[in-house]
């Protein structure tokens, strides 16, 4: 498991990542991942990385960049 | 001034497989440099059935002399990733570019990774768990120095090249030129890297599945298993 950028948010990171990757290659993979089972791990884990992204000043930096992204997700969809 | 660069790879594994290790591919022996790595979107469509992940990974390292002229404070970027897994038809799309240096090169890597074209002829291969995914790279190049950003939005990633002269207004042509080849070189030595932290990511999981994957890099026994697999260290890893 990687790092998070806020060391305070390390323990939700890893407890998010590892049920992720669990759904990911055992639910998702197999077409049987109908529900992300993760999402209240993700929205412990982002809380905390929030808070230290705002404070970091790296928000509004990633706002802008999706903003601009070329390959913007609405723009332009799988095939 | 636009470039493009474009590459085309072929993992030894199913397509599965390979989208899996490109979630836990941080950390790897040859990601020294990848400092963190932060989940910050993860969202299911349910009309697609689609993934979308969005993901900011912090790299360090040092500057070249010649970028670092027109930069001299960073020593560390942020790369935004995204990820779309599309499982119904074996299709991973991914997009990832840099974020604090955009005003001087901006780079943007653009990957789609297919089941390799022969992976489902061939039956045995098929049958003892082997076959091949493709992986076809774009990256765009765009340095900034001495004009005014162009809006990218429009220049449409896939499909369209555009060479160099291209634009003929561009003033500070050879500062541009230099960032840009360094740019480049850079590019080239950091897609062998990942190339070869992916497979080490692959290697372990035919091996020891994702559980495996996860307590070698909580533990940090990359390094000692890294000797074992390859005989040899990696020795520059800090850009």
């Amino acid at each position: 498991m990687s790092s998070s950028l806020a060391p305070e948010c390390s323990e939700k990171k890893e407890r998010y990542d590892t049920c992720f990757i669990k759904w990911y290659s055992e639910k998702y993979l197999r077409g049987e991942g109908s529900t992300n089972e993760c999402e209240g791990l993700f929205k412990e884990y982002k809380s905390c990385l929030d808070a230290a992204l705002k404070q970091k000043g790296i928000h509004s930096m990633i706002e802008e960049a999706r903003k601009t992204s070329p390959n913007n997700d609405n723009a332009k969809g799988l095939k | 001034m636009v470039k493009f660069y474009e590459n085309s790879f072929s993992y030894d594994y199913q397509w599965p497989a390979v989208t899996l290790a490109y979630f836990l591919r941080y950390p790897n022996p040859y990601s020294k440099h990848v400092v963190s790595s932060d989940t910050l979107s993860s969202h299911l469509d349910s009309r697609t059935g689609n993934l979308h992940v969005t993901r900011l990974h912090l790299k360090r390292g040092k500057l070249p002399a010649s970028v670092a002229r027109f930069l001299p404070k960073i020593k560390e970027s942020y790369i935004l990733e995204k990820s779309i897994v599309d499982v119904k038809n074996q299709r991973l799309e991914t997009e990832t570019r840099n974020l604090d240096w955009e005003g001087v090169l901006s780079v943007v890597e653009s990957q789609v990774y297919t089941p390799g074209s022969d992976s489902t002829t061939s039956e045995p291969e098929a049958a003892t768990g082997a076959g091949k995914t493709d992986v076809r790279t774009i990256v765009r190049f765009e340095s900034r120095l001495g004009g005014a950003a162009r809006n990218t939005q429009s220049d449409g990633l896939a499909g369209e090249e555009v060479r160099g002269g291209w634009f003929s207004n561009w003033t500070t042509g050879s500062v541009q030129r230099s960032v840009e080849l360094v740019g480049m070189r850079r590019m080239r030595e950091g897609f062998g890297r990942r190339r070869e932290g992916m497979k080490v990511v692959l290697e372990q999981l035919r091996e020891t599945g994702f559980v495996g994957v996860i307590r070698e890099q909580r533990q940090g026994g990359w390094e000692r298993w890294k000797q074992v697999w390859r005989g040899e260290g990696v020795e520059r890893m800090d850009d």
